[in-house]
C-alpha cells in the first residue's frame, strides 16, 4: 500500500498530463475526425486504473484531481464523476482478491464491467435528480460503443500507467 | 466492547478522506443547476492555457484537410463552380426580393411607431474544441471576454440559433447549444404563430414542448425565437417541424424539431453582443425589487 504522499506526486503529476493531452485528444480532433456524436470518456478509464491498482487512502483525493481536471474540457463538472468514481473504486477494494487480469481479454472484460457500474451510478445520480428516462436511455445508447473502444483501449493504456505508476510490482494485474 | 471496524490505521484514513471527499462531491452535485457557469479568476486562466492547446490542435487538422482539399481533391471543381453560380444568380434575385421587403417592414414599423432597432454587434468565432462528455452538447469557441463577449451572449450562424454563453474566460467562451438538455427556447411557430418550449434531446434532434394540441401545426412549419425569456432575440430561425405526436387525450401535442443549423459540420459562429445584456440585467433587477416589495408587503406589523 502507498501511504506516503512522495509515493503518490510524481505518478500523479504524468498521469494528469497524459490525461490532458487525451482530453485535448478527445475534444479537439476526435469530433473533426468523424467522433462527432460520441466521445472517449479517458477520465474513466484512468479512475478505474488507479481503484484497480493503487491501494492508497488518498484515492479519493486522486479522483477528485482527475474529475477536476475533466471539469475544465466538460462542463459536467467534477462533482458527479467524483462520487461515482469513489464507490465503484469501494467496490473493487472489496472484490480486489476476486479480479486477476490474466490476459488482455480479461482486462478488456474487466474494464467494461467496471464502466457499466460506473454508468449505472452516474444514470441513477441523474434519476435521482431530474427524474428524465428518455434522456437515460438516449445516454445508454452512446455508452455502448463509447465504453467498448475504451476496453479496447485499456490493455494499451494500463502497460503505459502502469510503467508511471510502477505498478507491476505491487499490482493483481498480469 | 469497542468493534474495530478497520484492519488498520491506513484503512481509518481511507475511509474518513473518502467521507470527506464523497460529502464536498455530494453538496456540489446537488447545487449544480445553474444556467450559467460562473468562473473564478484561477479557473479562467486555466481554462485560457488548456484552450489554446485544443485550438492547436484544431487548426493542424484543418490546415491538413485545407492542403488535401485544395490540391488533391479539386477534380470537379469545374462542375461545381457552374452549379455555384446558378446559385448565385438565384440567391441575387431572392436577395433583392428581401431588400424590398426590408424597406417595407421599416415603413411600416416607422408607421406604427414600433421602436428603435437594437444595435447589436456581432462577433465571429471559431470552434476550437467540443464538450469531453458525449452527453452535453457544448462547443468552445475562441472568443471571449478580452473581445466583448457576455454570459448569455446569443450564439447564431447564417443558418439560425446556435445557442447562448454559458461559461466564459478571457480569451474563450463554452456555448451551451440548442441540442443540449438543458437548454431551453421560448419558441413560436411562424405561421400560425402558436407559441412553445423548445428542448433539447439528441444529438440532431430538439423538441417543442407546450404546444396546444388544437394549434393546426404541420410537418416543415418554421420555428423562430419568441424573444420572451430574455435570453435569445426575437426572430432567429430555430429549425423546422420534422415530426407531430398529438395524442386523442391532453392539451397539447409535442413536435419534434430538426434545427436550422447543422451541428455536425460548424466551424464558425457569429456571437451577438449588444446593449440588451445591460437591459436584461436592469429588467432582472427591476424584477427582484418587485419582489422585494411584494415580501415586505406580506410580512406582518411587528410591534
Amino acid at each position: 500500500m502507498r501511504v506516503q504522499l512522495r509515493d503518490i506526486i510524481p505518478g500523479m503529476l504524468i498521469t494528469i498530463l497524459l490525461l490532458m493531452a487525451l482530453e485535448i485528444f478527445s475534444t479537439a480532433l476526435f469530433p473533426v475526425i468523424g467522433g462527432y456524436k460520441y466521445r472517449l470518456p479517458f477520465n474513466i478509464l484512468v479512475i478505474l486504473f488507479l481503484g484497480f491498482k493503487l491501494e492508497t487512502p488518498f484515492i479519493g483525493m486522486m479522483i477528485l484531481m482527475i474529475q477536476w481536471l475533466h471539469s475544465y474540457f466538460s462542463v459536467d463538472g467534477w462533482a458527479q464523476g467524483t462520487l461515482a468514481g469513489i464507490f465503484v473504486c469501494m467496490i473493487i477494494s472489496y472484490l480486489r482478491e476476486l479480479i486477476h487480469f490474466n490476459s488482455i481479454w480479461m482486462t478488456m472484460l474487466i474494464t467494461q464491467v467496471f464502466q457499466l457500474l460506473y454508468f449505472l451510478i452516474v444514470f441513477g445520480m441523474f434519476y435521482l435528480k431530474n427524474g428524465d428516462l428518455t434522456f437515460l436511455l438516449g445516454r445508454f445508447e452512446r455508452f455502448i460503443p463509447e465504453s467498448i473502444v475504451i476496453s479496447l483501449l485499456a490493455p494499451f493504456l494500463f502497460f503505459v500507467l502502469d510503467k508511471v505508476w510502477h505498478a507491476k510490482e505491487d499490482s493483481l494485474i498480469a | 466492547m469497542a468493534i474495530n471496524v478497520f484492519r488498520n490505521e491506513n484503512q481509518r484514513y481511507k475511509a474518513i478522506i473518502n467521507l470527506i471527499v464523497l460529502s464536498v462531491a455530494l453538496i456540489s452535485f446537488s447545487q449544480q443547476n445553474e444556467a450559467v457557469r460562473q468562473q473564478s479568476a484561477f479557473e479562467g486562466f486555466l481554462m485560457d492555457t488548456l484552450a489554446p492547446l485544443q485550438k492547436a490542435l484544431n487548426s493542424t487538422h484543418r490546415a491538413i484537410v485545407t492542403v488535401i482539399d485544395d490540391y488533391f481533391l479539386n477534380v470537379s471543381a469545374k462542375r461545381e463552380n457552374r452549379i455555384l453560380k446558378n446559385q448565385v444568380d438565384d440567391l441575387e434575385r431572392k436577395l433583392f426580393e428581401t431588400e424590398e421587403l426590408k424597406k417595407e417592414n421599416n415603413r411600416l414599423k416607422e408607421l406604427m411607431s414600433f421602436g428603435q432597432e437594437l444595435q447589436i454587434s456581432s462577433v465571429l468565432a471559431q470552434i476550437v474544441a467540443w464538450d469531453s462528455n458525449s452527453d452535453f452538447k457544448i462547443i468552445r469557441v475562441n472568443k471571449g471576454k478580452a473581445d466583448g463577449v457576455k454570459l448569455q451572449s446569443t450564439v447564431v450562424t447564417s443558418e439560425g440559433l446556435v445557442g447562448y454563453v454559458y461559461r466564459l474566460s478571457k480569451h474563450y467562451s463554452d456555448i451551451l447549444t440548442i441540442l443540449d438538455s438543458n437548454t431551453r427556447v421560448d419558441g413560436i411557430i411562424q405561421r400560425t404563430r402558436s407559441h412553445g418550449i423548445v428542448e433539447g434531446v439528441s444529438q440532431d434532434k430538439c423538441i417543442m414542448k407546450y404546444v396546444g394540441r388544437t394549434e393546426p401545426v404541420v410537418l416543415d412549419d418554421v420555428i423562430l425565437t419568441s424573444g420572451l425569456g430574455n435570453i435569445f432575440p426575437k426572430g432567429i430561425r430555430v429549425g423546422v417541424v420534422s415530426r407531430i405526436e398529438r395524442e386523442s387525450f391532453g392539451i397539447t401535442q409535442s413536435l419534434e424539431v430538426t434545427p436550422a443549423v447543422n451541428f455536425g459540420q460548424l466551424e464558425e459562429v457569429i456571437i451577438l453582443i449588444g446593449p440588451e445584456n445591460q437591459t436584461r440585467r436592469l429588467e432582472w433587477e427591476a424584477l427582484d425589487n418587485s419582489d422585494d416589495k411584494d415580501d415586505d408587503k406580506t410580512k406582518p406589523a411587528v410591534r
